[in-house]
């Protein structure tokens, strides 16, 4: 190590003014008594030295070798002087940089605080904001969810009602199941009433043709006894005139008889002549004007009868629309019976006018629960939107927290290096104060530049000071620094475990908002196919089509004509009134009190019927319990039919003395011809060897009969 | 008819859009027919309609049907009770349904009610008609071919409380079991907005694929 600091200067001695040299030290007396030794150690230092010449000039030598080696180690001393003046002015240089370093670092320090304190403001400010859009954030999720909710139990509800709604459409199919059912039955019930009153229709529609043969018959039989009234009016006009004729000509006779005076017999009995002949042709013109009134009659029978043609065409033409009206009859009737069920197995409903306002309620169930449906997509497309919008806000909080965690990585660095830069500044000042104090001790028996240097080098310490203690602010801003990040880390990590569960429901509301998205689709789907609610919408089409228009003008036509014709009809029938005159108006009264009489007639015949019916009934009643009573046998007769078409009559045999229900015989009666049917009684094994020998081989039901009325008798009073 | 120039945009009524969009219906019927071969060709005459060439029925039956349909449907879109038009296509030996040519109606309830008119230019009208029309005559090369004689029929779904002429009765919707469905353009006169839908009948090859 080369000493900066020359070593400090001995002490003069006392016994000479000139400075000796240290070291090889010759201490030269003059005239001294005792000269000192040459080359003896220092520690030969005494007061009295004596030389001689020889010794003056070994001395001499001596000092001058010890002259040229002090001079030696003056330029050696010098040289390091310089060498030590280079040296410190290097420090010094050296010092000044540092100085310029530590100020710079000082700067850089407080450049790097200034941007640290920047960045902490905007690292606030930004997980002020993060914190703000997250809260936000959650309470938008909060409400989400609290909707998700609301739409889950909405939901729920649904599916609870349309399970209910479901299991009231099959409770409802199975009661239509049982209404068609009994429908069905009701309908063959109504079908064999109806044949029945075919049947009736028919009996009455022969009927009735039986009676327009019968007034056919008549009025062809009135049109020839008008015929031969006429031929006999025209003979009794004729007649009638000459009666006239006669009796102009007697009157003028009488009166050229009475002129002449002729006797008064002879008067009295052409008198008597004449007024019979009078008589009797007053007579004759009676029965002129009766046959002409039967004529008359007559034609008014020949209009009636072209109305009883008319009206039995009419009846026929009806009679043709029977059946259809039967078949609209009876859907109505079916329609009607499936209303009034369904009436009464609506709960709440005792009447039409109830079922309306139930149907009215239910409309507007249905419009509450389409417009809820309504809301609900609505709120669903809210839903949607909610969610497009959390998701973007959790991509911006995403985002922020990289950028976040980024700005923290670079102040972590920026932390780093500034912590390397203060390791630096302080070993760097550990060094300068290490210089310092070599520097002062070096210095401190030097020339006066040594106290400049020292004040230099306190101040640089109490700046150093200084600078310590501001880095040790630093320092603990530093480790607040790090705790702040190290809190921010955590909260970024509980954001992040935050965004995590947020995505997750993110997904599974994707996925439900993905299930609703098919279920919109199935339902345009439904909406494009054509399904309509029949609620709300009427399907209608024009009836006026192509193919029914030239059959509707056809008909059109064939009604006008058949108006025409009957406009003519009634013509003819005013004129033919006309024509009559006051016979007309007679006509009209004897048509309408014959009509009267008929149908007085048509009751009193009904009445009849109704009363012969029941007589019959009450006969035929009592010969079966005489029958039964005293054959032993209940007999009950029925009407079948053979499956090739033939009616037969069918005779259920059961005897008073059997035992059970099913002991029943029964025969087929056809054409005279009596036959025994096999069942389950006669095919047991006594039953059938009794037919087999009496019908069969005798070919005798009685005997068969009496037999097991004996046999069924014994059993009961015997056994 | 409707419209009274004002500014780039048309005053539109309720009676104008019905008119619109009746006479839309007719002419789509019209093009429906031709270009499904449901009547011979030499039955239809070419006029210009639309900025397009269209072609109309000369049948006078037809003709006298369409015109009384479209007088229908016009009262019934003033009315705002109607729902929807569909022209049904069906074979006129068994009667099977094998097209159905859908057109939806959403009605503004504001407009009918109130009497107020809407603004939208007729030019932008026409261009959205013209473009049905189109997609129309191209439906031609995705729909089954027709190879059997057809019939028409057209329904209208409407309010439950529309009072029924007495030329018109209530009809089932004529569905198509499983069909395919293709969904045309729509346009919006502001007043009433008409989607146009084809559902068709499967082809037995295309099931067969």
């Amino acid at each position: 190590m080369i000493l900066r600091t020359p070593p400090p200067k001995k002490a003069r001695s006392e016994a000479g003014g000139s400075s000796t040299p240290t070291g090889d030290q010759l201490v030269i007396y003059e005239d001294s008594p005792l000269p000192a030794p040459l080359q003896t150690a220092s520690h030969d230092h005494s007061d009295q030295h004596l030389c001689t010449y020889q010794c003056r000039q070994m001395v001499k030598s001596d000092v001058l070798d010890a002259l040229s080696k002090a001079e030696k180690q003056a330029q050696g001393y010098q040289t390091m002087l310089q060498i030590l003046n280079q040296n410190f002015t290097q420090a010094d240089e050296e010092r000044k940089q540092f100085r310029d370093k530590f100020l710079y670092s000082e700067q850089e320090l407080a450049a790097a605080k200034g941007r640290e304190k920047v960045l902490q403001e905007q690292l606030l400010m930004e997980m002020n904001n993060s914190q703000e859009r997250y809260t936000k954030a959650l309470q938008s999720c909060h409400d989400l969810e609290v909707k998700l909710q609301s739409e889950m139990n909405l939901r729920t509800k649904a599916e609870s009602s349309v399970a209910t709604a479901e299991e009231k459409a099959k409770l409802l199919e199975e009661k239509l199941s049982q209404l068609s059912g009994s429908v069905e039955r009701e309908r063959n019930r109504l079908n064999n009433d109806i044949a029945h009153l075919g049947k009736e229709a028919k009996l009455s529609v022969s009927r009735i043709g039986a009676d327009l043969e019968r007034m056919q018959c008549r009025a062809q039989s009135a049109e020839t006894e008008s015929d031969l009234l006429r031929s006999q009016l025209e003979d009794l006009k004729h007649k009638f005139d000459e009666c006239l004729h006669e009796k102009t000509e007697v009157y003028k006779k009488l009166s050229s008889f009475t002129s002449e005076a002729a006797s008064p017999s002879d008067n009295n009995v052409l008198f008597k002549t004449l007024l019979e002949e009078l008589k009797r042709c007053e007579a004759e013109v009676r029965e002129a004007r009766k046959l002409k009134s039967q004529q008359l009659d007559a034609e008014l029978l020949k209009v009636k009868l072209l109305e009883e043609k008319s009206l039995r065409e009419r009846a026929e033409s009806e009679l043709s629309k029977l059946p259809e009206l039967q078949i609209s009859f009876d859907k109505l009737e079916n329609e009607l019976c499936s209303w009034k069920s369904l009436l009464n197995n609506i709960p709440g409903v005792s009447c039409p006018d109830d079922a309306v306002m139930k149907f009215s309620a239910l409309q507007k169930e249905v419009l509450d629960s389409t417009m809820k449906i309504g809301e609900a997509s609505t709120r669903f497309n809210q839903l949607e939107a909610a969610l497009d919008a959390t998701q973007l806000g959790k991509q911006n909080a995403e985002t922020e927290a990289a950028l976040a965690k980024e700005k923290f990585e670079a102040l972590k660095s920026d932390v780093k290096r500034i912590e390397a830069m203060l390791a630096l500044v302080t070993e760097e000042k550990e060094q300068l104060k290490a210089v310092v104090s070599e520097r002062r001790k070096s210095n401190s028996d030097g020339p006066v530049s040594a106290t400049t240097d020292g004040t230099l080098a306190e101040s640089f310490e109490s700046s150093l000071a200084k600078k310590e203690n501001y880095l040790k602010e630093l320092e603990k801003e530093l480790s607040q620094l790090k705790d702040v990040n190290s809190r921010q880390r955590d909260e970024i990590e509980h954001l992040n475990d935050k965004l995590v569960s947020e995505a997750r429901r993110m997904k599974s509301l994707e996925r439900d908002s993905d299930r609703l998205r098919s279920e919109i689709s199935l339902l345009e789907s439904k909406l494009g196919h054509g399904d309509f609610s029949a609620a709300n919408t009427r399907v209608l089409r024009m009836v006026n089509t192509l193919g029914v228009e030239n059959e509707a003008k056809q008909t059109i036509e064939a009604l006008q004509a058949e108006l025409q014709k009957t406009k003519e009809r009634l013509q003819a029938v005013e004129e033919l009134k006309s024509q009559s005159g006051d016979a007309g108006k007679l006509v009209d009264s004897h048509i309408t009190g014959k009509i009267a009489q008929l149908k007085e007639q048509i009751a009193t015949l009904e009445k009849r019927e109704e009363r012969y019916k029941t007589v019959f009934a009450d006969r035929i009643s009592v010969f079966r319990r005489a029958c039964c009573e005293l054959f032993g046998y209940k007999i009950v007769m029925d009407e079948h039919q053979r499956p090739n078409g033939i009616p037969v009559t069918r005779f259920t045999l059961q005897s008073i003395y059997a035992q059970s229900d099913g002991e029943k015989l029964e025969f087929d009666y056809e054409s005279g011809n009596t036959s025994i049917l096999d069942n389950q009684y006669t095919s047991q094994g006594e039953i059938a060897k009794q037919i087999e020998i009496f019908i069969r081989k005798f070919n005798s039901i009685p005997a068969f009969t009496a037999n097991l009325t004996m046999e069924s008798f014994n059993r009961r009073t015997l056994y | 008819m409707a419209s009274k120039t004002a500014a780039a945009k048309d005053i539109i009524t309720l009676h104008g859009s019905a008119a619109i969009v009746s006479e839309f219906f007719c002419y789509a019927a019209n093009s429906i027919l031709y270009n499904r071969a449901v009547y011979p060709e030499e039955s239809f005459a070419k006029v210009k309609k639309y900025g397009l060439p269209m072609l109309l029925t000369q049948d006078e039956s037809v003709k006298s049907f369409l015109s009384n349909l479209a007088c229908q449907i016009s009262e019934w879109l003033e009315a705002g009770k109607l729902q929807r038009v569909v022209l049904v296509i069906m074979s006129k030996a068994t009667g099977e349904v094998l097209e159905r040519w859908n057109f939806r109606i959403e009605t503004d309830a504001e407009v009918v009610e109130k009497g107020v008119s809407r603004e939208k230019s007729d030019k932008e009208i026409m261009r959205e008609i013209q473009a049905i029309m189109r997609q129309v005559a191209s439906s031609i090369t995705y729909l089954p071919c027709l190879d059997e004689p057809c019939v028409f029929d057209v329904l209208a779904y409407t309010d439950t409380d529309v009072a029924v002429p007495f030329t018109w009765v209530e009809s089932d919707p004529k569905l198509i079991a499983n069909p395919q469905m293709v969904k045309l353009h729509a346009f919006d006169t502001k007043i009433h907005k008409v989607d146009t839908l084809v559902s068709y009948k499967n082809d037995e090859w295309d099931e067969e694929e």
